[in-house]
Protein backbone atom coordinates (compact mmCIF):
# COMPACT_ATOMS: atom_id res chain seq x y z
CA UNK A 1 0.00 0.00 0.00
CA UNK A 2 1.37 3.43 -0.89
CA UNK A 3 0.47 6.57 1.05
CA UNK A 4 -1.96 7.91 -1.55
CA UNK A 5 -3.91 4.63 -1.48
CA UNK A 6 -3.95 4.62 2.32
CA UNK A 7 -5.18 8.23 2.47
CA UNK A 8 -7.91 7.46 -0.08
CA UNK A 9 -9.07 4.48 2.01
CA UNK A 10 -9.11 6.59 5.18
CA UNK A 11 -11.20 9.28 3.46
CA UNK A 12 -13.89 6.72 2.62
CA UNK A 13 -14.42 6.21 6.34
CA UNK A 14 -14.32 9.84 7.42
CA UNK A 15 -17.64 11.68 7.62
CA UNK A 16 -18.01 15.04 5.92
CA UNK A 17 -18.45 16.68 9.31
CA UNK A 18 -15.24 15.25 10.80
CA UNK A 19 -12.09 17.34 10.96
CA UNK A 20 -8.72 16.50 9.42
CA UNK A 21 -5.33 17.91 10.38
CA UNK A 22 -2.63 16.75 7.99
CA UNK A 23 1.10 16.90 8.66
CA UNK A 24 3.48 18.95 6.55
CA UNK A 25 5.27 17.41 3.57
CA UNK A 26 3.83 14.79 1.25
CA UNK A 27 0.94 13.84 3.54
CA UNK A 28 -0.77 17.20 3.07
CA UNK A 29 0.15 17.29 -0.60
CA UNK A 30 -1.28 13.81 -1.23
CA UNK A 31 -4.47 14.60 0.69
CA UNK A 32 -4.89 17.83 -1.25
CA UNK A 33 -4.44 16.07 -4.59
CA UNK A 34 -6.83 13.21 -3.74
CA UNK A 35 -9.65 15.25 -2.28
CA UNK A 36 -9.98 18.84 -1.24
CA UNK A 37 -13.62 18.80 -0.29
CA UNK A 38 -13.33 18.71 3.47
CA UNK A 39 -11.40 21.91 4.22
CA UNK A 40 -8.64 20.03 5.98
CA UNK A 41 -6.07 21.97 7.97
CA UNK A 42 -3.10 21.42 5.67
CA UNK A 43 0.13 22.05 7.51
CA UNK A 44 2.92 23.61 5.54
CA UNK A 45 5.54 24.39 8.16
CA UNK A 46 5.62 23.61 11.87
CA UNK A 47 7.25 20.21 11.64
CA UNK A 48 5.97 17.57 14.01
CA UNK A 49 3.02 19.48 15.37
CA UNK A 50 0.04 17.83 13.62
CA UNK A 51 -0.77 15.78 16.72
CA UNK A 52 -0.65 18.89 18.93
CA UNK A 53 -2.82 21.03 16.67
CA UNK A 54 -5.23 18.08 16.42
CA UNK A 55 -5.27 17.74 20.21
CA UNK A 56 -6.10 21.44 20.56
CA UNK A 57 -9.03 21.17 18.18
CA UNK A 58 -10.26 17.89 19.67
CA UNK A 59 -10.33 19.41 23.17
CA UNK A 60 -12.49 22.33 22.00
CA UNK A 61 -14.66 20.85 19.25
CA UNK A 62 -15.78 17.90 21.34
CA UNK A 63 -18.85 17.14 19.24
CA UNK A 64 -16.83 16.18 16.18
CA UNK A 65 -14.23 13.57 15.38
CA UNK A 66 -10.75 14.88 14.72
CA UNK A 67 -8.45 12.83 12.47
CA UNK A 68 -4.73 13.58 12.54
CA UNK A 69 -2.86 12.40 9.44
CA UNK A 70 0.68 12.10 10.71
CA UNK A 71 3.95 10.64 9.47
CA UNK A 72 6.55 8.59 11.31
CA UNK A 73 9.20 11.29 10.96
CA UNK A 74 6.72 13.89 12.12
CA UNK A 75 5.56 12.11 15.26
CA UNK A 76 9.12 11.13 16.22
CA UNK A 77 9.84 14.87 16.46
CA UNK A 78 7.04 15.37 18.97
CA UNK A 79 6.79 12.16 21.00
CA UNK A 80 6.00 14.22 24.08
CA UNK A 81 2.62 14.99 22.53
CA UNK A 82 1.67 11.32 22.94
CA UNK A 83 1.97 11.69 26.71
CA UNK A 84 -0.15 14.85 26.67
CA UNK A 85 -2.80 13.17 24.50
CA UNK A 86 -2.72 10.03 26.67
CA UNK A 87 -3.15 12.14 29.81
CA UNK A 88 -6.04 14.28 28.54
CA UNK A 89 -7.68 11.39 26.65
CA UNK A 90 -9.87 13.21 24.11
CA UNK A 91 -12.54 10.69 23.04
CA UNK A 92 -12.84 12.24 19.60
CA UNK A 93 -9.17 12.06 18.54
CA UNK A 94 -8.06 9.52 15.94
CA UNK A 95 -4.35 9.61 15.25
CA UNK A 96 -3.36 7.94 11.98
CA UNK A 97 0.38 7.55 11.40
CA UNK A 98 1.41 6.71 7.83
CA UNK A 99 4.66 4.91 8.52
CA UNK A 100 7.15 4.31 5.70
CA UNK A 101 10.19 4.37 8.02
CA UNK A 102 11.79 7.17 6.01
CA UNK A 103 11.70 10.95 5.84
CA UNK A 104 10.38 10.78 2.29
CA UNK A 105 9.81 14.51 1.87
CA UNK A 106 13.49 15.25 2.46
CA UNK A 107 15.01 12.47 0.37
CA UNK A 108 14.06 9.19 2.11
CA UNK A 109 16.57 9.20 4.93
CA UNK A 110 15.77 6.39 7.44
CA UNK A 111 13.71 7.00 10.61
CA UNK A 112 13.85 5.11 13.88
CA UNK A 113 10.56 3.30 13.24
CA UNK A 114 12.80 0.73 11.55
CA UNK A 115 13.67 -0.29 15.11
CA UNK A 116 11.01 1.11 17.45
CA UNK A 117 7.22 0.72 17.30
CA UNK A 118 5.14 3.90 17.45
CA UNK A 119 2.10 1.76 18.17
CA UNK A 120 3.71 0.36 21.33
CA UNK A 121 4.70 3.84 22.45
CA UNK A 122 1.10 5.04 21.98
CA UNK A 123 -0.16 2.07 23.99
CA UNK A 124 2.28 2.86 26.79
CA UNK A 125 1.04 6.48 26.67
CA UNK A 126 -2.55 5.45 27.54
CA UNK A 127 -4.16 5.68 24.11
CA UNK A 128 -7.48 3.82 24.49
CA UNK A 129 -6.96 1.69 21.38
CA UNK A 130 -3.97 1.15 19.13
CA UNK A 131 -3.81 -0.71 15.82
CA UNK A 132 -1.27 -1.66 13.20
CA UNK A 133 -2.42 -2.00 9.58
CA UNK A 134 -0.20 -3.65 6.96
CA UNK A 135 -2.71 -4.33 4.15
CA UNK A 136 -5.61 -2.46 2.56
CA UNK A 137 -8.13 -4.99 3.88
CA UNK A 138 -6.70 -4.79 7.34
CA UNK A 139 -6.79 -0.96 7.34
CA UNK A 140 -10.42 -0.94 6.14
CA UNK A 141 -11.42 -3.38 8.84
CA UNK A 142 -9.81 -1.20 11.52
CA UNK A 143 -11.50 1.95 10.15
CA UNK A 144 -14.89 0.23 10.37
CA UNK A 145 -14.16 -1.05 13.87
CA UNK A 146 -13.12 2.30 15.36
CA UNK A 147 -16.47 3.92 14.52
CA UNK A 148 -17.81 2.42 17.74
CA UNK A 149 -14.72 3.06 19.86
CA UNK A 150 -13.70 5.98 22.06
CA UNK A 151 -10.40 7.76 21.51
CA UNK A 152 -7.68 8.52 21.73
CA UNK A 153 -7.08 5.94 19.02
CA UNK A 154 -3.82 5.35 17.16
CA UNK A 155 -3.64 3.54 13.82
CA UNK A 156 -0.16 2.96 12.44
CA UNK A 157 -0.44 2.23 8.73
CA UNK A 158 2.67 0.63 7.25
CA UNK A 159 3.15 2.03 3.76
CA UNK A 160 5.70 1.62 0.98
CA UNK A 161 7.44 4.41 -0.85
CA UNK A 162 5.96 5.20 -4.21
CA UNK A 163 7.62 5.87 -7.55
CA UNK A 164 4.65 7.96 -8.69
CA UNK A 165 5.03 11.62 -9.52
CA UNK A 166 5.05 13.86 -6.46
CA UNK A 167 1.70 15.40 -5.59
CA UNK A 168 1.44 19.10 -6.32
CA UNK A 169 1.98 21.70 -3.62
CA UNK A 170 -1.11 23.11 -1.97
CA UNK A 171 -2.10 26.22 -3.83
CA UNK A 172 -4.03 27.95 -1.06
CA UNK A 173 -2.40 30.69 0.94
CA UNK A 174 -1.88 29.61 4.57
CA UNK A 175 -4.35 32.21 5.82
CA UNK A 176 -6.89 30.88 3.33
CA UNK A 177 -6.34 27.32 4.66
CA UNK A 178 -7.02 28.59 8.17
CA UNK A 179 -10.15 30.52 7.23
CA UNK A 180 -11.64 27.68 5.19
CA UNK A 181 -11.05 25.36 8.12
CA UNK A 182 -12.51 27.75 10.69
CA UNK A 183 -15.59 28.57 8.68
CA UNK A 184 -16.41 24.87 8.26
CA UNK A 185 -18.80 24.95 11.22
CA UNK B 1 6.69 40.09 40.49
CA UNK B 2 4.54 39.83 43.62
CA UNK B 3 2.24 36.85 44.09
CA UNK B 4 -0.92 38.96 44.36
CA UNK B 5 -0.24 40.78 41.09
CA UNK B 6 0.50 37.56 39.21
CA UNK B 7 -2.81 36.12 40.41
CA UNK B 8 -4.62 39.32 39.40
CA UNK B 9 -3.10 39.18 35.92
CA UNK B 10 -4.42 35.66 35.39
CA UNK B 11 -7.90 36.60 36.60
CA UNK B 12 -7.93 39.72 34.44
CA UNK B 13 -7.00 37.87 31.24
CA UNK B 14 -9.50 35.10 31.97
CA UNK B 15 -12.24 37.67 32.52
CA UNK B 16 -11.32 39.34 29.26
CA UNK B 17 -11.93 36.28 27.11
CA UNK B 18 -8.62 34.52 26.94
CA UNK B 19 -10.11 31.04 26.86
CA UNK B 20 -7.04 28.81 26.74
CA UNK B 21 -3.84 28.85 28.80
CA UNK B 22 -1.19 26.40 27.68
CA UNK B 23 2.50 26.29 28.43
CA UNK B 24 5.59 24.97 30.10
CA UNK B 25 6.14 26.08 33.71
CA UNK B 26 8.60 28.76 34.79
CA UNK B 27 9.30 29.70 38.41
CA UNK B 28 9.27 33.41 37.50
CA UNK B 29 5.54 33.17 36.73
CA UNK B 30 4.61 30.38 39.13
CA UNK B 31 1.78 32.26 40.88
CA UNK B 32 0.19 33.12 37.52
CA UNK B 33 0.26 29.42 36.64
CA UNK B 34 -0.98 28.42 40.10
CA UNK B 35 -3.95 30.77 39.79
CA UNK B 36 -4.82 29.10 36.49
CA UNK B 37 -4.48 25.65 38.01
CA UNK B 38 -6.92 26.71 40.76
CA UNK B 39 -9.42 27.63 38.06
CA UNK B 40 -8.70 24.33 36.28
CA UNK B 41 -7.74 26.35 33.24
CA UNK B 42 -4.10 25.37 32.71
CA UNK B 43 -2.77 22.81 30.26
CA UNK B 44 0.87 21.85 30.79
CA UNK B 45 2.69 20.71 27.65
CA UNK B 46 6.01 18.87 27.39
CA UNK B 47 7.74 21.52 25.30
CA UNK B 48 6.98 25.03 24.14
CA UNK B 49 6.54 24.08 20.47
CA UNK B 50 3.95 21.54 21.53
CA UNK B 51 2.22 24.17 23.70
CA UNK B 52 2.01 26.55 20.75
CA UNK B 53 0.66 23.75 18.52
CA UNK B 54 -2.10 22.96 21.03
CA UNK B 55 -2.87 26.67 21.44
CA UNK B 56 -3.08 27.10 17.66
CA UNK B 57 -5.50 24.16 17.43
CA UNK B 58 -7.66 25.58 20.22
CA UNK B 59 -7.64 29.02 18.61
CA UNK B 60 -9.10 27.54 15.41
CA UNK B 61 -12.29 26.82 17.34
CA UNK B 62 -15.04 29.42 17.15
CA UNK B 63 -16.57 30.31 20.51
CA UNK B 64 -19.43 32.11 18.76
CA UNK B 65 -19.99 30.54 15.34
CA UNK B 66 -21.67 32.91 12.93
CA UNK B 67 -19.73 35.98 14.03
CA UNK B 68 -16.65 37.05 12.09
CA UNK B 69 -13.60 34.90 12.78
CA UNK B 70 -11.52 37.57 14.52
CA UNK B 71 -14.35 38.23 17.01
CA UNK B 72 -15.21 34.65 17.79
CA UNK B 73 -11.93 32.73 17.71
CA UNK B 74 -11.06 30.98 20.95
CA UNK B 75 -8.12 33.10 22.11
CA UNK B 76 -5.10 31.45 23.66
CA UNK B 77 -2.15 32.44 25.83
CA UNK B 78 1.06 30.41 25.85
CA UNK B 79 3.33 30.77 28.89
CA UNK B 80 6.99 29.83 29.00
CA UNK B 81 10.45 30.77 30.20
CA UNK B 82 12.70 32.59 27.75
CA UNK B 83 14.76 29.40 27.30
CA UNK B 84 11.55 27.94 25.90
CA UNK B 85 10.93 31.03 23.84
CA UNK B 86 14.21 30.20 22.09
CA UNK B 87 12.83 26.70 21.43
CA UNK B 88 9.72 28.20 19.88
CA UNK B 89 11.12 30.35 17.13
CA UNK B 90 10.42 28.04 14.16
CA UNK B 91 6.88 27.37 15.42
CA UNK B 92 6.23 31.09 15.78
CA UNK B 93 7.41 31.82 12.22
CA UNK B 94 5.99 28.77 10.42
CA UNK B 95 2.71 28.30 12.29
CA UNK B 96 1.61 31.33 14.31
CA UNK B 97 2.81 33.98 11.87
CA UNK B 98 2.43 31.98 8.63
CA UNK B 99 -1.25 31.16 9.26
CA UNK B 100 -1.84 34.37 11.23
CA UNK B 101 -3.22 32.65 14.31
CA UNK B 102 -2.91 35.39 16.92
CA UNK B 103 -1.96 34.48 20.48
CA UNK B 104 -0.36 36.07 23.54
CA UNK B 105 3.00 34.79 24.74
CA UNK B 106 3.73 35.27 28.43
CA UNK B 107 7.46 34.92 28.89
CA UNK B 108 9.50 34.78 32.09
CA UNK B 109 12.68 36.77 31.56
CA UNK B 110 15.61 34.89 33.08
CA UNK B 111 18.97 36.56 32.76
CA UNK B 112 17.33 39.94 33.41
CA UNK B 113 19.55 40.36 36.48
CA UNK B 114 23.27 40.22 35.83
CA UNK B 115 23.80 37.71 38.64
CA UNK B 116 21.15 35.19 37.49
CA UNK B 117 22.34 31.58 36.94
CA UNK B 118 24.87 31.29 34.10
CA UNK B 119 22.68 29.30 31.69
CA UNK B 120 20.32 32.28 31.45
CA UNK B 121 22.87 34.99 30.71
CA UNK B 122 23.06 34.76 26.93
CA UNK B 123 19.37 34.22 26.18
CA UNK B 124 18.45 36.93 28.70
CA UNK B 125 20.67 39.34 26.85
CA UNK B 126 19.49 38.59 23.31
CA UNK B 127 15.79 38.19 24.17
CA UNK B 128 14.75 41.76 23.21
CA UNK B 129 16.62 41.43 19.91
CA UNK B 130 15.00 38.05 19.18
CA UNK B 131 11.54 39.53 19.76
CA UNK B 132 12.40 42.39 17.47
CA UNK B 133 13.81 40.08 14.76
CA UNK B 134 10.54 38.11 14.86
CA UNK B 135 8.51 41.35 14.62
CA UNK B 136 6.76 40.24 17.77
CA UNK B 137 5.60 43.32 19.66
CA UNK B 138 6.19 43.10 23.40
CA UNK B 139 5.69 44.89 26.69
CA UNK B 140 7.35 44.28 30.03
CA UNK B 141 4.80 43.88 32.81
CA UNK B 142 5.33 45.72 36.07
CA UNK B 143 3.38 45.97 39.30
CA UNK B 144 2.02 49.44 38.59
CA UNK B 145 0.96 49.34 34.94
CA UNK B 146 0.25 45.64 34.33
CA UNK B 147 -3.38 46.28 33.54
CA UNK B 148 -2.52 48.75 30.80
CA UNK B 149 -0.09 46.27 29.25
CA UNK B 150 -2.71 43.50 29.40
CA UNK B 151 -5.26 45.77 27.70
CA UNK B 152 -2.70 46.48 24.99
CA UNK B 153 -2.19 42.73 24.41
CA UNK B 154 -5.94 42.04 24.42
CA UNK B 155 -6.47 44.75 21.83
CA UNK B 156 -3.72 43.34 19.60
CA UNK B 157 -5.09 39.80 19.71
CA UNK B 158 -8.54 41.14 18.77
CA UNK B 159 -6.89 42.87 15.81
CA UNK B 160 -5.40 39.54 14.76
CA UNK B 161 -1.84 40.16 15.93
CA UNK B 162 0.31 38.10 18.26
CA UNK B 163 2.37 39.76 20.98
CA UNK B 164 4.48 39.01 24.04
CA UNK B 165 4.09 40.05 27.66
CA UNK B 166 7.33 39.76 29.60
CA UNK B 167 7.81 39.26 33.34
CA UNK B 168 11.42 39.88 34.42
CA UNK B 169 13.01 37.65 37.05
CA UNK B 170 13.84 40.16 39.78
CA UNK B 171 15.30 37.79 42.35
CA UNK B 172 17.98 35.13 42.51
CA UNK B 173 17.42 31.98 44.52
Amino acid sequence: MIRKTAIAIALEHIEFDDRIISANGFISRDLFSISDTRSAFYMIGSMGLASSIGLGIALKDTGRKVFVFDGDGNILMNLGSLTTIGSLKPKNLIHVVFDNSVHESTGSQPTNTNFVSIEKIAKACNYNHTFMARTKNNFEKILRKIKKLNGPIMIVVKIQQSNDKKSARIDYEPVEIKERFMSQV
Amino acid sequence: MKETIQRKIFDYLLKNKIYNFIGVPDSTIKYFIDQGLKHNKILIATREEEAIGIAAGMSLFLEHPGEIISKSQSNSLVFMQNAGFANSISTITSLVQLYQIPMIFLIGWRGFLKNDAPEHTKIGKIQPKLLQALSLQSMVLDEKSWKKSCDWALKLIKDGKSCALIIPREFVD
